[in-house]
């Protein structure tokens, strides 16, 4: 009876496995597959899931290199908007990321180990900042960048993001700080290390995975954030990935490019993808710490 | 845009008895300089523009006819709230709202259950449910466009057995199929997010107590409903209301999918419409003002209605 | 103190960060021409004028559709943005950008040149104020496209001028259709305003009262203009993806199996890259008229370019914009793209002639005599943005559209609405 019931319950997660496989990955696919198709194929429309004839034209226009199928050169235009647009994107993660991280690793620190006034304050504001609605920021936000030039800039970009980042990654790492054992501190002391040896050789390296795990889940965001991208910058010097993409609609009307926007789609995916398979422990963790454990 | 997001942690260290008050007086200061940046940063960005905006809803302003600016009062909200499109349009997130949470913790749960069952291939599942939470939300939209697509998509070939799907059938020229199209990608790309906060609750359901209950005779849905849902609750109320909170500012997926076409625009689209489309900066304003009212008066209807103990969730209960 | 001096040194370094990336900009010399896009042809332009001139014209592309153009440009120029220099400006646009100030004043000798040398039309669509506030570069226009086997088929007699009633009830008795742009933007604005033009009517008239302009959708010519809106998305002859159908789509459906009457822009012919036996059957006629034995008024699209009030580069701009709008760079321009001139000068340009038949040229220029602008006002996004929110979707068009339609926009207007 209990064995029956064990192997039923296994068919049923093997069944549950393969639903959330196909689940996950079958959009991926899709746009992998969409990216190899070329633009007289879907041009003419076509309803089928694989590419009738691959080509590596689409990869080759977004990246701008090689000869295309028809002997032309890509156009130059679409690889150094997409290019661009990808640099952009990188520089305003990376650095948002990083200023975020550190601040939040300052106040995380405070509220896990310090007793001060306002702790309960800081965390309500945090709370509030995570559930407030971007899009009504993009008026008034967009008044005072022109005001001080910093509408279509980096920073115009890299400041709003940390602001609603730095909840995710105080939550994240006030989790991960609570657990650190800071008593292996003193103990260290008391071995007769400096209290900067203690820092660096017992706390660092048990921050250390909170602090990276906060870090990529904010780099995620600052990826994948629109409405502040499409609202505050208007040319390609400071347009992020995303907004390229929504605005990025080919040279030609009559060829709608889906086969190069699936090809900027499968490029920018491939960091998340790498991301994933590296770290998906600390990410899971990352997600789930702050919200249930307790 | 998906903000992810979780219940605050930093629970206070029990407070260290007989602390010498200078003691405490210099924790205090280091305490509140070490969060001074990162609550700076959180206000300039968000305190400062709400009242800016406050402002500028009281005035009748185009950005390309200044000449015509003029003070209305609460004439910009009188206007809003009277009008069609704004309950529209709310409805039509509320919609979004309700249909996707609901589904999202259903589909979750299953997932959650799998993820917690399965034996093998723990990493390999993990990494495939991440990679929609990771993809970037246009991407997603995109990838979803181009499958509900009248002319390249796959959708209508492989459903075309179905009645009401044929190789003509086009998906964003009428409002409901519009509207399911944006809500199954926002669906796909939110749902790894709800399984492995549900998974991370259902971890914490005790295994004796399920034994104890299997003892019993209880069958596989009391022990469900009995046992499981009620020792998890925290953990669903949590991922409900920050998904909620989530899908009500649902943008990116109309921006792609159908720019607001066939009457699938939410209350995020239509402010960010008058602000950055139209210039509106006076009555965009008063949107978004209210916008924020809304969200305000959301998260605390849920959190009443549903009783979410967040200091529980923060691991202070 | 370690970490507070970590706080200080973290918001120096991104207050020089910030400083950094906000001065990195483009060379500063070189002048930035906003382009729309297109298949080189303004490119070429640029790189023609920067060889005349001595001076470097670049070239930067802005989004594909009309109505994103305006925005992308007016954000920048409402931030004051000295970055740009030389704009393409789509016409409905013209009357706004000049009206807040952001186009410099063209100099009153070079004002009257370019009136001298281009279509009425173009000069009606370019003049805000009584002042030409951007060059006409290229005009554009509707005709009527349609299949010659097809009309075979159905027996219809192209050589006279037809109605809109005439190919739709001779699409959908023959199983063709009759592609329009009819997705909610901004083309769609441009063939109500084609139809209702074609009724003798007009959209709005005293431009000149900005908000306070009158509006006359609700009239004789918008229910005849609402009633082929109304005809053919009913009828047999729409397209299935009508109500999402842009230039691109109707050009789509024309080619296909089902493809037989089209009304889309000059540059269809050589854009849409139809294979040779299509092309071959591709027959050209006057856009159709919206009420018998009355003469239809096609649209008029085109490119205006203006200068930036906010420019570093005045003086050498205003020199870019007369060398880009000459005749022979309208003419290289429309080799290259399908974009056709905008002065009967620039379509002597020798190679118009290799890819155009003389007759469609004539054809083109008859249609822009003809054309219709949209009405010229400040508030024509806001206008046109409100007449399509209720005319569309297309098969919601009825008798009582045009009223509704007039009452949302006087609404929309006086901000007693929402658009």
């Amino acid at each position: 009876m209990s064995s029956k019931s064990r192997a039923g319950s296994l068919a049923g997660t093997s069944v549950g496995f393969v639903v959330i496989l196909v689940w996950c990955l079958l959009p991926v696919a899709w746009i992998i597959s969409l990216s190899f198709k070329s633009a007289a194929e879907t041009g003419a429309g076509s309803p089928h899931f694989l590419p009738q004839d691959a080509t590596l034209d689409n990869y080759k226009t977004i990246l701008g290199f090689g000869t295309l199928s028809d002997g032309s050169t890509p156009d130059p235009t679409v690889s150094d908007a997409f290019l661009r647009a990808l640099l952009n994107s990188f520089g305003v993660a990376l650095i948002a990321t990083a200023l975020s991280v550190v601040f939040a690793t300052l106040a995380a620190y405070a509220i896990a180990r310090l007793e001060f006034r306002g702790k309960r304050l800081v965390l309500s504001l945090a709370l509030a900042i995570a559930m407030f609605p971007v899009v009504s920021l993009v008026g008034p936000l967009f008044d005072m960048w022109r005001t001080f030039h910093l509408f279509n800039t980096w920073p115009g970009l890299i400041i709003p993001y940390m602001t609603f980042t730095l909840p995710l990654a105080i939550w994240t790492l006030s989790a991960f700080f609570r657990e650190i054992p800071w008593e292996m501190e003193q103990a260290a002391q008391v071995d007769g290390a400096t209290s900067w040896q203690a820092f660096r050789k017992v706390i660092v390296p048990l921050a250390a995975p909170g602090v990276f795990t906060a870090a990529i889940l904010t780099f995620f965001f600052a990826w994948n954030e629109f409405v502040l991208a499409i609202s505050l910058t208007s040319t390609t010097s400071s347009r992020t990935v995303p907004a390229q993409m929504s605005f990025f609609v080919g040279a030609d009307p009559f060829n709608p490019p889906y086969g190069q926007l699936a090809t900027a789609s499968v490029v920018v995916t491939v960091p998340i993808i790498v991301i994933v398979l590296l770290f998906q422990r600390k990410i899971v963790a990352g997600l789930t710490s702050g919200a249930v454990k307790g | 845009m998906t903000t992810t997001a979780q219940a605050p942690v930093g629970a206070p260290v029990p407070a260290k008895k007989a602390v010498a008050s200078d003691r405490s007086s210099a924790e205090n200061k280091l305490g509140i300089r070490l969060v001074a940046p990162a609550v700076v940063v959180m206000l300039l960005v968000t305190a400062w523009p709400m009242i800016q905006a406050l402002y500028l809803s009281l005035f009748r302003y185009r950005l390309t006819t200044p000449d015509e600016k003029e003070f209305v009062g609460i004439g910009n909200y009188a206007t809003v709230l009277g009008d069609g499109l704004f309950w529209k349009d709310t409805v039509n997130t509320v919609i979004i709202m309700v249909v996707t949470v609901a589904v999202e913790l259903v589909i979750g749960f299953v997932f959650a259950m799998v993820m917690h069952k399965v034996i093998f291939a723990r990493g390999a599942i993990r990494t495939s449910i991440l990679i929609p939470y990771g993809i970037i939300t246009v991407v997603s939209a995109f990838a979803w466009q181009f499958t509900f697509s009248l002319n390249n998509g796959w959708v209508n070939s492989w459903f075309s057995w179905l009645p009401w799907i044929s190789d003509n059938t086009n998906w964003f020229g009428d409002h409901w199929p519009a509207m399911f199209a944006i809500m199954v990608s926002e669906i796909w790309k939110t749902t790894p997010f709800m399984s492995l906060l549900l998974l991370a609750g259902l971890s914490q359901v005790s295994e004796d107590m399920l034994e104890a209950a299997q003892v019993d005779g209880a069958t596989w849905w009391q022990r469900l409903f009995k046992v499981i849902l009620p020792n998890m609750r925290a953990a669903i109320m949590v991922a409900v209301l920050f998904r909620a909170l989530d899908a009500f500012r649902i943008f990116d997926n109309i921006f792609v999918m159908t720019r607001g076409a066939q009457d699938t625009e939410s209350s995020s689209f239509l402010t960010y419409r008058q602000v950055i489309e139209q210039f509106q900066l006076g009555l965009g304003s008063a949107l978004s003002v209210l916008l924020f009212l809304t969200v305000l008066l959301l998260a605390f209807l849920i959190v009443k209605l549903f009783r979410v103990d967040l200091a529980q969730a923060r691991g202070e209960g | 103190m370690v970490k507070r001096s970590g706080v200080l040194a973290t918001a120096a370094s991104l207050g020089l960060v910030a400083t950094l990336l906000s001065s990195c900009g483009g060379s500063d010399d070189a002048l930035v021409w906003y382009t729309n896009p297109d298949t080189g042809g303004q490119a070429a332009v640029a790189a023609a004028c920067s060889k005349k001139l001595g001076f470097e014209i670049d070239t930067q592309v802005l989004p594909q559709d009309a109505g994103q153009q305006r925005i992308q440009l007016a954000r920048r120029l409402a931030a004051e943005d000295p970055a740009i220099d030389l704009m393409s400006i789509d016409p409905p646009y013209t009357a706004e950008f000049a009206n807040a100030g952001y186009l410099a004043p063209i100099p009153d000798d070079m004002q009257q040149r370019f009136r001298d040398q281009a279509f009425d039309g173009a000069v009606e669509a370019a003049t805000w104020d009584d002042q030409l506030v951007v060059a006409p570069f290229w005009s554009n226009t509707q005709v009527l496209w349609y299949r010659k086997s097809f009309a075979d088929k159905a027996g219809i007699d192209m050589s006279q001028p037809v109605t809109w009633d005439q190919i739709i009830q001779a699409a959908s008795k023959n199983g063709g259709t009759v592609a329009v742009q009819s997705n909610k933007y901004e083309g769609y604005a441009v063939w109500i305003n084609a139809l209702i033009s074609g009724a003798g009517g007009e959209i709005a008239t005293d431009t000149e009262k900005g908000a306070d302009a009158t509006i006359e959708v609700d009239s004789p010519a918008g229910e005849d203009a609402a009633g082929v809106i109304a005809e053919l998305a009913r009828s047999k002859a729409a397209p299935p993806d009508m109500s999402i159908a842009q230039e691109g789509q109707a050009g789509t459906t024309f080619g296909g199996d089902t493809g037989a009457f089209m009304v889309n822009w000059t540059y269809v012919l050589t854009g849409a890259g139809y294979p040779e036996d299509v092309v071959k059957d591709i027959g050209y006629t006057r856009y159709p008229q919206t009420v018998a034995g009355e003469e239809s008024r096609p649209p008029y699209g085109g490119i205006g370019i203006g200068v930036s009030a906010y420019s570093d580069h005045e003086d050498e701009a205003i020199k870019a914009l007369e060398c880009i709008t000459s005749p022979d760079n309208q003419g290289l321009n429309a080799e290259l793209t399908g974009n056709m001139p905008s002065s009967p000068e620039g379509y002597k340009w020798p190679a118009l002639k290799k890819i155009y038949p003389q007759d469609l040229l004539d054809l083109f220029q008859q249609s822009l005599d003809a054309a219709a602008p949209r009405t010229v006002t400040p508030y024509w996004s806001d206008i046109s943005g409100a007449l399509i929110s209720r005319f569309h979707p297309p098969s919601s068009v009825d008798k009582d559209t045009p009223a509704d339609a007039q009452k949302f926009i006087e609404d929309v207007l006086q901000q007693r609405s929402l658009l």
